[in-house]
């Protein structure tokens, strides 16, 4: 039993990052906006925090630095991404050169920056963020194994951000902007709607998840920043399509592509999935043959949001 | 205004650039600069993973910079654009450019290249860590090899220094161990095999009935959740301590301990100071062969030609004893093995054996364990 649990925590720690990425990516691409960027956000926002951390470790610890590093992290997505929204939005740029040109630029300016300040491009910080046992939640048998011990808050943070982003997508009169602006732009402007407005705030909460998710995803597997996030930017977008750009569906894809993420890194330590023989890199394949299957069979009717990756121009119809 | 905004917010992501820029640390590549003349006489090809590796890259710098400062040398380091012979090839001719007189190349990844440029730059010394010159084919079993009076090969008794972490471990009341390699390159599967037989040496003296190795090379030499993950799980399983054994995957396995509250042993160089879950390093001494190197180059005595193993005997393997946290593992133990170890009493299984003359390679069910329990885990 306790190997299940412990295989359902280490499945969070996979999917919480991969869930707030691919909803800011929801956001941006349901506004008509397309963006690559995600993986170039997401370091720019574990970096920036990250070394935040490192700064005033000495004289703060605990839960209130990680909030005050999640703001940071936050805005500093919020920033990178207005490079994105700006090349795009305003300037009409195809998006996916401007999405790769930030995947490209974030990484060679943290190791740049890091460089200039510390001399090593790792950016060391204490973990002094993990809740060992939340008392009286911890308790619960099952449910308090799985969301209560060796937690982080930034777990609760993105299940109240799943939340948060269902109902100001389908139940806000802001959802519904967005939602018009990424299908039919032109509709959407004909009754006093500002396109670029919206596809702004979209874009720009894109950023915010994005460097939330980068700083979450560092914390807890690993002892120092190192420039990157292992590729999972890119990860979060295959989960956004698998999510096929709806928050609960995307909440699922998230939790099925981090478990067998985990379940192909720690197979070795459940008795069952060593005995049965199978290859690993047959657990490592699974995420991504199963998006291509689903890819394959929805694809006439995917939920694409029609207008994404087309910039909003008022003259052309 | 909307485009005053977006000039002040591109401004604000130049400026702590520029601001960095004018300041920069005490610590820079190329003290004693002649603005006139840019040369280096001494330069480092870095290996895949950075210069600030914590581990392989770093510690050899180390070794060249010290001289450098200690004698005002001008030296300098080059990354190669990627992990190919000829860009590494690219990067030795920039550093000859560069006036480079010796080049440390630290990695078994760069024999091929020191195999051609041995030849096309005669006057240029080169050290080469970890690896001896050869034409790099080994689809025909094994790769011609040659050595020029120009180059010097060091090899390290990684074998030696991982056998002592398992001895140490397993002295120390560890049964359940896990190796975590990076690449399944020779030294890495040195330490790996050295790691297993010391622990199963230990084994025998205190007469425990079984240990537990849980063996995996994650095929890189990066921190990757996959890693932390895997160690996650192997904590969970049971296992006490895990040998982190390829550059930043320590520090995934470092993360996973934290939270497990259980052990890490470190590699290559003393990593104690990244945290305090590390009880002690299966170090080789880098920074001091090539400190040592350096030096018999400007005294005249470049031992060019040669190639030759670092062990125990002249201290080139060992534990950072001071630095480490063992409770029942003392000084005395350590010199008492250190001492078979020099005296040659103990046969360790490297990762290849001479049959016929040849090297042939070494499985890791090759090697005799009677109460150890090796799970490979591809």
């Amino acid at each position: 039993m306790n190997t299940i649990f412990f295989l359902l925590r280490q499945t969070l720690t996979f999917s919480i990052p991969l869930l707030v990425v691919a909803l800011g990516g929801m956001f941006s691409e349901r506004s008509g906006v397309v963006n690559i960027a995600l993986e170039g956000i997401m370091v720019f926002g574990a970096f920036t925090s990250i070394l935040f951390i490192n700064i005033v470790q000495d004289t703060m610890s605990g839960q209130l630095l990680l909030l005050l590093a999640i703001l940071i992290a936050g805005l500093a997505g919020i920033l990178i991404s207005l490079l994105h929204a700006y090349a795009s939005i305003n300037m009409k740029a195809n998006q996916v050169i401007s999405g790769t040109a930030i995947n490209l630029l974030t990484p060679a300016v943290a190791v740049y920056v890091a460089r200039m300040i510390q001399n090593v491009q790792q950016i060391n910080f204490n973990n002094t963020f993990r809740i060992p046992h939340v008392p009286v939640l911890g308790k619960i048998p099952g449910l308090g194994d799985v969301l209560f011990k060796d937690a982080y808050i930034t777990t609760y943070l993105g299940i109240a951000i799943l939340i948060v982003s269902a109902i100001v997508l389908y139940k806000t009169k802001f959802g519904l902007r967005l939602r018009a602006c990424g299908e039919h732009p032109h509709a959407a402007d004909s009754v006093g709607i500002n396109v670029y407005k919206i596809r702004y705030a979209g874009v720009m909460l894109s950023g915010m998840l994005g460097g939330i998710g980068g700083l979450i995803f560092v914390i807890p597997t690993s002892t120092n920043f190192n420039a990157t996030v292992a590729g999972y930017g890119f990860l979060a977008l295959a989960v956004l399509i698998f999510g096929q750009w709806k928050p609960m569906r995307i909440f699922f894809a998230s939790l099925f592509f981090g478990l067998m993420k985990t379940i192909a890194a720690t197979y070795s330590s459940i008795p069952f999935l060593l005995n049965l023989g199978v290859p690993n890199t047959i657990f490592k394949m699974t995420p991504f043959v199963a998006t291509l299957i689903v890819l394959a069979f929805t694809s006439k009717k995917s939920q694409a949001p029609k207008a994404s990756g087309v910039p909003y121009d008022k003259s052309i119809h | 205004m909307k485009k005053l905004v977006v000039i002040l917010l591109a401004l604000a992501l130049v400026l702590p650039l520029a601001a960095c820029n004018k300041t920069p640390g005490p610590d820079t590549e190329d003290p004693g600069k002649d603005p006139e003349k840019e040369t280096y006489e001494l330069a480092l090809i870095t290996d895949i993973g950075t210069i600030d590796d914590k581990s392989f890259n770093q510690g050899a710098w180390e070794g060249l910079k010290k001289y450098a400062e200690e004698k005002k040398i001008t030296h300098k380091y080059y990354k190669p654009a990627e992990k190919t012979t000829a860009a590494y090839l690219d990067a030795i001719d920039l550093a000859v450019e560069g006036g480079a007189k010796l080049i440390v190349c630290p990695g078994f990844l760069f024999e091929p290249a020191v195999y051609e440029a041995q030849d096309l730059y005669p006057e240029i010394k080169f050290i080469l860590l970890d690896g001896d010159p050869n034409d790099g084919d080994w689809d025909k079993g094994f790769p011609t090899y040659k050595r020029q009076s120009n180059v010097y090969s060091v090899f390290y008794a990684e074998e030696q220094a991982g056998f002592l972490a398992g001895y140490a471990a397993v002295k120390d009341g560890y049964t359940k161990l896990g190796f975590m390699g990076g690449m399944a390159v020779p030294p890495v599967i040195r330490f790996g095999y050295g790691f297993v037989q010391g622990a199963e040496f230990a084994g025998k003296e205190l007469g425990i009935e079984a240990i537990e190795v849980m063996y995996h090379y994650t095929g890189k030499f990066e921190a990757t959740p996959e890693a932390q993950a895997m160690a996650a799980g192997w904590y969970e399983a049971g296992t006490e301590v895990i040998f982190a054994c390829g550059g930043a995957v320590g520090n995934s396995v470092m993360a996973a301990a934290e939270t497990a509250g259980k052990a890490v042993i470190g590699v290559d160089v003393d990593q104690s100071a990244e945290s305090d879950t590390v009880i002690t390093s299966s170090m080789k001494q880098l920074s001091v062969s090539v400190y040592d190197g350096i030096k018999a180059f400007y005294a005249g005595s470049f031992p060019g030609g040669k190639s030759i193993v670092l062990d125990a005997k002249v201290l080139g393997v060992g534990l950072p004893m001071a630095s480490s946290k063992f409770e029942t593992f003392t000084q005395a133990d350590y010199d008492a093995i250190f001492q078979e170890l020099v005296d040659g009493n103990i046969e360790i299984l490297k990762d290849t054996k001479k049959v016929d003359d040849t090297d042939t390679p070494v499985k890791i069910t090759d090697i005799p364990l009677e109460l150890t329990t090796v799970t490979f885990v591809e």
